[in-house]
């Protein structure tokens, strides 16, 4: 069938798929890159830059934000956003450190803290899909009100008086490999990273979340239980909050009412900078990963400078803009638009 | 027929009142026995759509029954109608574009274990399905980098790989070329061979009679009849599709035309197909494009309109034209009445005067609320519109008095060329012939204005001349008083020339 072949000749689905061009590669990958350039600038303009203290370093200061924002990037595939995760990585903080103050187990403390934030994602979640309202509202009534019951808690107080054990769930020097070792949050936030990516490649339930965020009429009509999913999503969100809480408390040795404000925006930019789209169904964690991780070496950078947080804010939101634009320019490329 | 008539499926009776009150179906039935090909013809707004829906599971019927091998059923979602065994193969919303080929073939039904997909299976499972429609692309290609065709050929074969006792195929001819759809029948009749029921949906009468065994035709919501398509004549479905009440539309008087050309098509090219030669239109004439679904007319008008781009030679008034924004069609005196008036045509919260206004705004700074109410007023008032106040909310008002405010916004406009997209969509008998009659009204004045539509016999009584689309090109013009609808339709239909 000579007419058929020319027109399947004609795509080129091979071609940009398999076909090596180094150029759409560089421009494919281009996280990688920018994060690449930003590391070898950051290692001009200090020795200690490569080293493995700082290095383990950058990791854990980027792990509260990182899993949060590991958790944000399910979220975003399907298209959704999740506001309310600063608060509700205070209040669980909170929640442990009252928890643990009261004398409770604290593996037992862990455990509730996680599945009251995991339950906080999904309720959300649950009237964004079932009620049909825009996740942003709902979430956005999130971030408020989280931090109001937060502050409900101890009527704003820290909590202090944690056992002492309980700071090694953030603190513990684990070693990797001779002369590495990584604090055991930002172990933590590698392996979710690693968890995360390998249930979004290897799942069904990941293929359905990028399903349900390309197309979700497409998806419905294919009988995935699109709602559901919009819910798990919201509740894998809220896990991941708690466990951020649970973090920065640890690290804090104190539960701070005020802690992780704004930290929503850190995280949404995180994902987005990390090649995730917005508009659902295109994005790994993997981006998102290396993402958190240039906002990190990039704050290292300023701080070498003696460049203050005005500078680091600017320039952080004009990098997020050139990512942006730049992705939109691939987008335009291959002819999506 | 030879073969035994077991019953695959049979849906009596069923209904669907889409709210407030727009009735989709009224009791429409379909019987599809096994190992059949049942085909599904009905003009646009027939409920084919609808009814296939709720085959699939993905709309709720209001009132009826489905019986499944004779088992009384309530599909409940479209999970639930595939686990019974009902396939179906949507004309396009049903692929994710930013999925593989592969990754769409098994969406819903990965093969997996313990939640892990078996991604070994999976590629063999899916290279045979892909063998099978005779695709040549890759399984890990992305299906937005896919032509139409190949997109096509993708659903399909994602229908080979549930085990349908029942396949529901919408239009799959459109996008695909001869040795595709020879390729496509062939797997219809080995699905067939065995046992499998195929529920076959096209305009296209050729197709019909070379894959179907049985044909039912849907109007108006209701099932009209089932015939045995080797008994069958063009003629007689034709009637069956378009029913009696054509003849009720008397052909009005139309002066001669005039001279001096409007617009002038020499060539126009366009994505999907699209390719017009030899296009015009006087002033003052009504000229109407009729075609079927995807045949191009929508494309046209939004070509023209800026809105899609194009490549060509075009002259509006003598001058070149190649608008590339609407605000460029807009300051040539061109207007646009889209299909959809509810999404595309009117700010549905916003006040009547707003609306019929709307692009008249842009030549002022200031929102100037006193003097566009008097020009709606008195543009309203020209098209006999029915309101209440002008600070009306215009989704309070009748689709018929809906589609004047739409009009009132290119005749406030002052537009002169009117490109009109099934301008009768959706409104009564009455209603339609008070929008022919201001249409013509407007022509009287010098405007040249286009209306494309499938009603073909509302073209037939209101226009100069009537121009048939068929994928995506002319076949010509025919001047209504000298043609009768039946040679016109069956080139609409059959994208013949002649009946």
């Amino acid at each position: 069938m000579p007419d058929s072949e020319s027109r399947t000749g004609e795509i080129p689905a091979k071609a940009s798929a398999e076909k090596f061009r180094p150029l759409d590669l560089l421009i494919q990958y281009n996280f990688v890159a920018i994060f690449l350039v930003v590391v070898i600038i950051a290692s001009l303009l200090s020795e200690n830059f490569l080293t493995f203290t700082n290095i383990a370093n950058l990791i854990q200061q980027a792990a509260v934000v990182g899993v949060v924002a590991v958790g944000m990037t399910f979220v975003i595939l399907t298209a959704n956003i999740d506001l309310s995760v600063g608060s509700v990585v205070a209040f669980a903080g909170m929640v442990v450190a009252l928890l643990l103050a009261a004398g409770v187990n604290p593996v037992l403390a862990v455990v509730l803290t996680l599945v009251i934030g995991a339950a906080a994602g999904a309720s959300m979640g649950a009237i964004s899909a079932f009620a049909g309202v825009p996740s942003f509202i709902v979430t956005l009534a999130g971030l408020v009100s989280f931090r109001g019951l937060t502050y409900l808690l101890t009527d704003g107080v820290p909590v202090s008086g944690l056992p002492a054990g309980f700071s090694s769930i953030s603190s513990s020097m684990i070693p990797l490999f001779p002369g590495f070792n990584l604090s055991s949050m930002g172990l933590i936030f590698i392996v979710a990273a690693v968890l995360a990516a390998l249930i979004l490649r290897l799942t069904v339930f990941g293929e359905y979340v990028y399903a349900t965020g390309g197309n979700p009429e497409a998806a419905r009509l294919a009988g995935l239980p699109t709602k559901r999913i919009v819910v798990a999503v919201f509740a894998i969100s809220g896990l991941m909050s708690a466990l951020g809480g649970i973090l920065l408390t640890a690290r804090l040795r104190i539960g701070q009412p005020t802690a992780a404000q704004g930290l929503e925006l850190d995280a949404i930019a995180a994902v987005v900078l990390g090649g995730t789209s917005l508009f659902g169904g295109r994005g790994s964690v993997v981006g998102t990963l290396f993402a958190v991780m240039l906002l990190q070496v990039l704050r290292n950078i300023f701080n070498l400078l003696g460049l203050g947080s005005f500078y680091q804010m600017t320039i952080t939101g004009v990098i997020i803009i050139a990512a942006v634009l730049l992705n939109r320019f691939l987008d335009f490329r291959r002819g999506r638009t | 027929m030879g073969r035994p008539m077991t019953e695959a499926m049979a849906v009596d009776n069923v209904s669907k009142v889409f709210p407030p009150n727009i009735v989709a179906l009224e009791q429409a039935s379909l019987h599809v026995t096994k190992g059949e090909v049942h085909c599904l013809i009905g003009a646009n707004g027939a409920g084919k759509s609808t009814l296939l829906k709720i085959i699939a599971g993905a709309v709720k019927p209001t009132a009826g029954t489905i019986r499944i091998d004779g088992r009384e059923t309530h599909l409940r979602s479209p999970a639930d109608a595939a686990s019974r065994g009902i396939s179906m193969i949507y004309q396009e919303l049903d692929l994710v574009q930013q999925l593989t080929v592969e990754q769409n073939l098994f969406l819903g039904q990965v093969p997996a274990r313990l939640g892990l997909i078996d991604a070994r299976t999976r590629r063999a499972r899916a290279v045979e399905a892909l063998r099978r429609v005779g695709a040549g692309f890759d399984p890990d290609a992305r299906v937005e980098s896919l032509s139409v065709a190949n997109r096509q050929l993708t659903a399909i074969a994602r229908s080979l790989t549930r085990e349908a006792s029942i396949i529901i195929m919408d239009e799959p001819s459109g996008p695909l070329n001869e040795t595709e759809l020879e390729r496509v029948f062939a797997i219809i009749r080995e699905l067939t061979a065995q046992g499998v029921a195929i529920v076959y949906v096209s305009h296209r009468l050729e197709e019909l009679h070379e894959i179907g065994d049985r044909v039912t035709v849907l109007r108006g919501g209701r099932t009209i009849e089932t015939f045995d398509v080797a008994d069958t004549d063009d003629r007689t479905l034709v009637h069956a599709v378009i029913g009696e009440n054509r003849t009720l539309l008397e052909r009005h008087a139309r002066p001669p035309l005039r001279d001096d050309t409007a617009l002038r098509i020499e060539r126009l090219t366009g994505a999907d197909g699209l390719d017009i030669a030899d296009f015009e239109v006087r002033w003052g004439e009504i000229a109407g494009i009729t075609g079927l679904n995807g045949s191009g007319r929508t494309s046209l008008l939004r070509s023209l309109f800026g809105v899609r781009p194009f490549s060509g030679t075009v002259t509006l008034d003598g001058q070149p034209f190649h608008p590339r924004t609407p605000i460029a069609a807009i300051s040539r005196g061109v207007g646009m009445v889209p299909e959809d008036r509810k999404v595309e045509g009117l700010i549905l919260d916003a006040p009547v005067y707003t609306n019929a206004t709307l692009p008249l705004m842009r030549k002022s700074s200031l929102a100037r609320h006193g003097r566009r109410k008097a020009a709606a007023r008195s543009v309203l008032a020209r098209l006999s519109t029915k309101y209440g106040q002008p600070e009306q909310k215009v989704i309070q008002l009748s689709g018929g008095n809906q589609q004047k405010v739409v009009l009132a916004k290119w005749v406030a406009n002052r537009s002169k060329l009117l490109l009109l997209d099934e301008p009768s969509r959706g409104l009564d008998v009455g209603a339609k012939a008070d929008l022919y009659e201001l249409i013509s009204e407007l022509a009287a004045d010098g405007a040249a204005v286009i209306v494309a539509s499938s009603e073909l016999d509302e073209l037939h009584a209101h226009c100069d001349r009537v121009w048939v689309l068929y994928e995506g090109r002319l076949l010509g013009s025919f001047d209504p008083a000298t043609t009768d609808q039946n040679t016109m339709l069956s080139a609409q239909i059959l994208g013949r020339n002649h009946a």
